[in-house]
């Protein structure tokens, strides 16, 4: 069973950062009059940053990183690791946290790692980087998270288009040798569901051939429509997954643990659509109030949708509170992660347009 | 599980198709107010009464209601 409970590692900040272009969803043109209202009743996006054809993940996640070293005052040459999660890398060949480890100017004893992973990457990263610091002469560490989804997502594709939006963030961890609650995690997959969230061309199992290559490269532009069934995305499959999976994993670790769920301060779940996270919290008998929801704004913004919502929705009480919070993210994979945290007066910069 | 309270609880989800045009043979995909949308709202109920998990293909291989029963009866295991 993937339970993990992690000792002496805790969380000292988190930033995120998007895009200054805003993409209502009522202008999207292929729907018909009405259409994109109702879309967003049910979902609860109207709209969601998104970047020009030039930034990518790692330029938004480059952003999130530096204003938090600043504001913590750490000095480049105390960071041990660094953690990218994405699936949008920058290049094809040389994975992108070494781009970031250069830019950001990062000492050679730093550990430099790629995740790839979708919507549950931030809780699975965290595992990752904090099961590395716990030992202990690692001693600071930055995850990292950006998609550019807008920039992946075929133009006519009716599922994802109103869904998806760019942010990428940072979360600074330390070694913190007693005195702090461990982190307790819950991780699974489905992985015969996956398929369910995939670009299956253009990879080694189906290379693009001059025939796929042009279809996918007119369905990106919209200058061609979608095929089998309008969406890469199995959406019901998602939906059913992310109404049924999460709360058993959010029990599970509360059982697991003897987390009294409804004590927490925030339960801060994966912003994939507002009628499943309703869903999510009425199954767990949760107080809705104590669910904090960004894809108003900024949509589905996949692994960096937990730390997008913690620094615009809830930085006061993170910046000068201690917070108990349970986070849950699920997708990609399919797979999900479940996470309990306890942080204090952490630092949370204002969200930062690039 | 009974085939009846199905049909009333597939209706229910409905706003504007009367309730009268629900029976075992209804070909739900034909219904003017069918949308993806409503195919999540049929989902969220399968899930809540029966605790069943259905997928997007349950939904795009059954033609009717009836079908759609039987799918989520088997999978119940009754």
């Amino acid at each position: 069973m993937a339970f993990l409970s992690i000792p002496n590692v805790t969380i000292r900040g988190i930033s995120a950062c998007i895009p200054s272009n805003v993409e209502e969803n009522t202008d999207i043109g292929f729907y018909t009059p009405g259409e994109a209202q109702k879309v967003i009743a049910s979902t609860g996006v109207e709209r969601k940053h998104i970047v020009d054809d030039k930034t990518t993940g790692s330029d938004l996640s480059l952003k999130a990183a530096e204003k938090l070293l600043n504001e913590l005052d750490w000095e480049r040459e105390t960071i041990d690791i660094i953690l990218y999660v994405t699936q949008m890398p920058d290049y094809q060949k040389y994975p992108t946290a070494f781009v970031i480890h250069d830019k950001l100017g990062l000492p050679e004893s730093c550990m430099v790692l790629d995740l790839y992973h979708g919507c549950p990457g931030w809780v699975v990263g965290l595992s990752t980087i904090s099961s590395l610091i716990s030992h202990g002469s690692i001693k600071r560490g930055l995850l990292l998270t950006s998609d550019v989804s807008s920039r992946t997502n075929h133009r006519l594709d009716r599922e994802k288009r109103p869904l998806f939006g760019d942010c990428g963030t940072a979360t600074a961890l330390e070694f913190a040798p007693g005195g702090v609650s461990p982190l307790l995690f819950e991780t699974g997959a489905r992985g015969k569901d996956g398929v369910a969230l995939a670009k299956p061309y253009g990879g080694m199992r189906n290379p693009y051939t001059p025939e796929t290559f042009n279809k996918e490269y007119a369905m990106l532009h919209g200058a061609a429509e979608m095929t089998d069934g309008g969406s890469e995305m199995d959406g019901m499959s998602v939906f059913s997954f992310g109404i049924t999976v999460p709360p058993k994993s959010i029990k599970k670790l509360c059982e697991k643990y003897d987390i009294d769920l409804n004590s927490v301060d925030k339960l801060v779940l994966h912003q994939a659509n507002k009628f499943m996270l309703n869903k999510i919290a009425k199954k767990l008998k949760f107080n809705s109030a104590k669910v904090p929801m960004s894809l108003k704004d900024y949509g589905n913004t996949t692994s960096s949708s937990i730390p997008l919502t913690i620094v615009t929705q809830c930085r006061e009480d993170y910046t000068t509170k201690k917070q108990r919070t349970v986070g849950c993210s699920f997708g990609t994979g399919l797979s999900w992660g479940t996470v309990y945290f306890e942080t204090e007066n952490i630092v949370c910069p204002e969200i930062l347009i690039y | 599980m009974d085939i009846k309270e199905f049909i009333q609880n597939f209706a229910d989800q409905f706003d504007e198709t009367d309730a009268s045009v629900f029976n075992a043979d209804t070909e739900f995909k034909a219904l003017d107010e069918w949308s993806s949308l409503m195919a999540l709202n049929i989902i969220a109920m399968v899930d809540e009464e029966y605790d069943v998990a259905i997928k997007g293909d349950d939904i795009r291989n059954n033609k009717t209601i009836e079908d759609l029963f039987n799918d989520v009866k088997a999978k119940k295991g009754e």
